[in-house]
């Protein structure tokens, strides 16, 4: 190749710009057109906005007082994400030593594994919750299982290539002075692993704790159940209160664990 | 002979240890999880997906739209999204605009981030109606509080030798971030937008059985009708779209990735 084909003239540029540019604006008219959407229409149409935040304002805190049920749900929630995180979280990192290259010799049990892996990370939680809500019945623990899925399925991908990126050499200097597979696993890969692997866990806590509110509107329990109720019975002015309520929760979550994760991996390694 | 083994020596691993045990005790008796309850739950889950197959085969057909609709709303929600953060980003940078406005936007951004977005689609359908309209929304306001808070980080860590030196000689604010900014940040921008692009198809079916229509509706619908290999046609085609979107859009961020390490 010559170097007058690898220089793109400057007309030809502004030719190519214009090309994408005019493409991708009938693409997005076109597709605005199908779904009869109109991105005006959230301007002229703004006064709903406005009557349902008139209807929301101020808030009725008063209910996470009087109803006894308000700080039982809050506690729900965060024991759903607690538990989901540490039972999936201790199931994706076993999947993930059977399904990563330096731990698990036999291509089959890899195989399997790693297809299990990701069929758990395509199935949406929807469906998920649906199908545990109709095994065990609405309520938390129906959302917790299905924190176990989803956290096994976001998490054990992740937790194989951290295993997968551990240094060898420690392992083979052990293995080379007699070590088992299983001391190998236990001496060299575990205390590699072990700070990320906290680290994840913390991460996936604060995942979790969204999407455990996420559920409690499709029958998972928690808080998300009580805003859905509220919502339905058109409370505005209590899913006000209980929305203030989820940003400080999942606010002073996401700090913590920020906070604590920092801790574990050092400054600056967080990203 | 117990030398190796006195408390002393495990103590940083008992205490610990006890705490997680009690946590997690009281947290399974506020979920009322427990093994039996477990047991049976299985049992009749394994018995029900047995009934969800096989799946209804004449109900593809009829799928084929909603799953469109579905990647539609996905598809512009991350257009409009990704336009909005750009923006939204800009104010929320440090060195480019003052610190009240930055602080004021990062807090907006703050504010949305930590609302799920199942929830900010029901209030908009309590706005807005049942339709396309609020899940475009509220996947658009999702795209402006992730790609929003990344990129204002990522505009905040440039190099800010190159924006002086346009300064210097004469460029305006407009034409810094025109001709400065955005072509630095471009890379970033673009495989933020896939990934984000991965994130909404999900959540696009996960909003369209509130009510924001598409294959989530249809999946949700089957369900309570108790059409249940209709459902699992569904399943069949939400798992299809998902695993497509992610293999592209991870082909497209390889590709990118390599692109700027060549340059």
């Amino acid at each position: 190749m010559s170097i007058a084909d690898s220089i793109t003239l400057p007309s030809k540029k502004y030719k190519q710009r214009a090309t994408i540019f005019s493409v991708s604006a009938v693409v997005i008219s076109l597709t605005c057109i199908y779904m009869g959407f109109n991105p005006i229409s959230f301007f002229t149409e703004f006064h709903y906005v406005r009557d349902l935040l008139g209807e929301m304002f101020p808030p009725n805190y008063h209910v996470i007082t009087d109803d006894s049920s308000i700080p039982f749900s809050i506690l729900q929630t965060l024991s759903m994400a607690f538990l989901g995180t540490l039972y999936g979280g201790a199931i994706a990192v076993v999947i993930a030593f059977l399904a990563a290259l330096n731990t698990m010799p036999y291509r089959i049990i890899r195989v399997l594994s790693s297809i299990t892996l990701s069929l758990l990370r395509v199935v949406p939680n929807l469906v998920v919750i649906l199908i545990f809500v109709i095994a065990v019945g609405p309520g938390a623990f129906a959302g917790m299982l299905t924190l176990v899925i989803s956290t096994i399925g976001t998490f054990g991908k992740l937790f194989r290539e951290i295993i997968e990126n551990c240094e060898s050499p420690p392992g083979e200097a052990i293995y080379s002075v007699g070590a088992s597979r299983v001391q190998v696993i236990k001496f060299s890969i575990i205390p590699q692993i072990l700070p990320s692997l906290i680290a994840n866990f913390l991460y996936a806590f604060d995942v979790n704790i969204r999407t455990a509110i996420g559920l409690g509107i499709f029958g998972g329990g928690g808080i998300g159940f009580a805003l859905q109720m509220a919502k339905s019975v058109m409370h505005f002015k209590d899913v006000t209160a209980l929305i203030s309520l989820i940003i400080v929760l999942v606010f002073l979550v996401e700090k913590i664990s920020d906070y604590l994760r920092r801790k574990i991996l050092g400054e600056g390694k967080l990203k | 002979m117990f030398k190796g083994y006195n408390l002393k020596r495990y103590r940083k691993y008992v205490l610990p240890l006890v705490i997680l045990i009690l946590v997690t005790e009281g947290a399974s008796i506020v979920c009322k999880a427990d093994f039996t309850s477990l047991e049976q739950g299985l049992l009749k889950g394994v018995s029900f997906i047995g009934f969800m197959f096989p799946p209804d085969w004449s109900a593809f057909g009829e799928m084929v739209q909603p799953a469109f609709q579905s990647i539609v709303i996905a598809f512009l929600g991350t257009v409009f999204g990704t336009l909005l953060a750009i923006v939204f980003a800009l104010f929320a940078a440090s060195n480019i605009t003052n610190k009240w406005v930055r602080n004021i936007t990062r807090f907006f951004i703050g504010l949305e981030r930590s609302l799920p977005e199942i929830i900010i689609v029901l209030l908009l359908i309590a706005a807005f109606g049942l339709g396309p309209m609020a899940g475009i929304l509220t996947l658009t306001l999702g795209c402006i509080g992730m790609i929003g808070k990344l990129l204002a980080d990522v505009i905040e860590e440039l190099d800010p030798v190159m924006m002086e030196s346009m300064a210097s000689v004469g460029a305006n604010k407009l034409q810094v971030i025109i001709f400065g900014v955005l072509p630095q940040i471009m890379p970033n921008l673009i495989s933020y937008t896939l990934f984000r692009f991965e994130i909404n198809i999900r959540l696009s079916v996960i909003l369209g059985a509130v009510g924001a229509g598409g294959i989530g509706y249809e999946l949700d619908y089957s369900f309570g009708m108790l059409q249940y290999h209709r459902a699992f046609t569904a399943l069949l085609v939400i798992i299809a779209m998902i695993f497509g979107t992610e293999h592209l859009s991870q082909r497209l961020r390889n590709k990118i990735k390599m692109e700027g390490a060549l340059k």
